[in-house]
């Protein structure tokens, strides 16, 4: 099969270089920081949404609100992370289903995140008091968020299964 | 490699619930079942990591005891974990069982496990728990509890990495 353009963009870049020479042990390690980026972002996010779906009411959204910088945090370092994977194996990424299926997940997320501080929604939920019920809008955002992110999680953890056959 | 524990490896090889595991096209089969492995772990290990880095003064104003809420949450974690772990192992029995990360691992689980339980029944409890980010003891157990989840999350992926046999008799091929 022919190579894309990109394709062969991505392949002549000193980071495809570097991740090659050094994936045996560089891979792994990568591998395992990106497990650690995606614990962080659900028990961070995860954590944030259950709350706003009425587990743990005691809590006061806006102190477990907290947790959301550490979240973003993770969500930045594992995107990094993944940028380093898909300019190791560009193939393997691209041509792949399961990836494909991630990157949409974190789209409808990018757009959940503007619904949510855009519209007002955050505002509500700061003023919540310990043990209040959140309104029907903020379960809507806050569920679609929790799903969204364990999708992006199954996606991930599935890619490997979905690999094209193929080897450049 | 013959092994006194042969004849166990091949017996849970030969099963028709390995078999399937291993060798069915069905996306149900090993692919899902490691990834309810990986969704357990993100909210056993995430959940029980919030309530340790609360422990630890992040978030300071959010009630630790409403926290303990979340408990039923990592539980449910740990069930799909174990279940599924299982499977995984009965799929791979040799792969897991001749590789000492894999005895590193289940060490592991017991002290996280151990953690969550001690944390939930000792930090999360009693009259003054708003202030345990002042209580070394609680300190102490939140620092282990974070430290075994990074080592945990390390040794799990490892085993993709450091076995020596896939099946019995069949090495890997690094």
């Amino acid at each position: 099969m022919e190579i894309a353009p990109w394709e062969v963009f991505v392949r002549s870049t000193a980071l495809h270089g570097f991740v090659y020479r050094y994936e045996p042990w560089l891979w792994p390690i990568l591998q395992t920081l990106h497990y650690f980026g995606a614990t962080i972002l659900i028990g961070t996010i995860g954590l944030f949404d259950l709350r706003a779906l009425g587990v743990a009411k005691g809590i006061v959204p806006a102190t477990i609100h907290r947790l959301i910088p550490l979240g973003i945090a993770a969500y930045v370092c594992n995107g990094l992370l993944g940028i380093v994977f898909f300019f190791g194996h560009p193939d393997q990424y691209f041509y792949n289903d399961a990836f494909r299926l991630k990157l949409l997940l974190m789209a409808v997320a990018g757009i959940n995140v503007a619904a949510f501080y855009g519209t007002g929604a955050f505002a509500e939920v700061k003023k919540l008091p310990a043990g209040a019920d959140a309104s029907l809008r903020i379960k809507i955002i806050t569920g679609i968020s929790l799903l969204v992110w364990v999708g992006v999680l199954c996606c991930g953890r599935m890619i490997t299964f979905f690999r094209p056959p193929f080897f450049h | 490699m013959d092994s006194f524990f042969d004849p166990f490896f091949a017996f849970i090889e030969n099963s028709e619930l390995s078999e399937w595991i291993r060798g069915s096209e069905s996306i149900f089969a090993f692919p899902t079942i490691i990834t309810l492995h990986a969704i357990g772990m993100a909210f056993l290990a995430g959940g029980s990591a919030a309530i340790d880095l609360r422990i630890l003064g992040l978030a300071r104003g959010m009630s630790l005891a409403a926290m303990g809420r979340f408990l039923p949450v990592l539980w449910l974690g740990f069930a799909i974990n174990a279940v599924s772990g299982t499977l995984l192992l009965i799929a791979y029995p040799t792969k897991a069982f001749t590789n000492p990360v894999f005895y590193l691992k289940l060490g592991l689980i017991a002290l996280g496990v151990g953690l969550v339980y001690r944390i939930g029944t000792t930090v999360l409890r009693g009259p003054d728990v708003e202030l345990k980010h002042k209580d070394k003891h609680a300190r102490t157990l939140a620092l282990a509890s974070l430290a075994v989840w990074v080592a945990l999350i390390t040794t799990g992926r490892l085993l993709g990495y450091t076995h020596t046999w896939i099946l019995l008799g069949v090495k890997a091929n690094f």
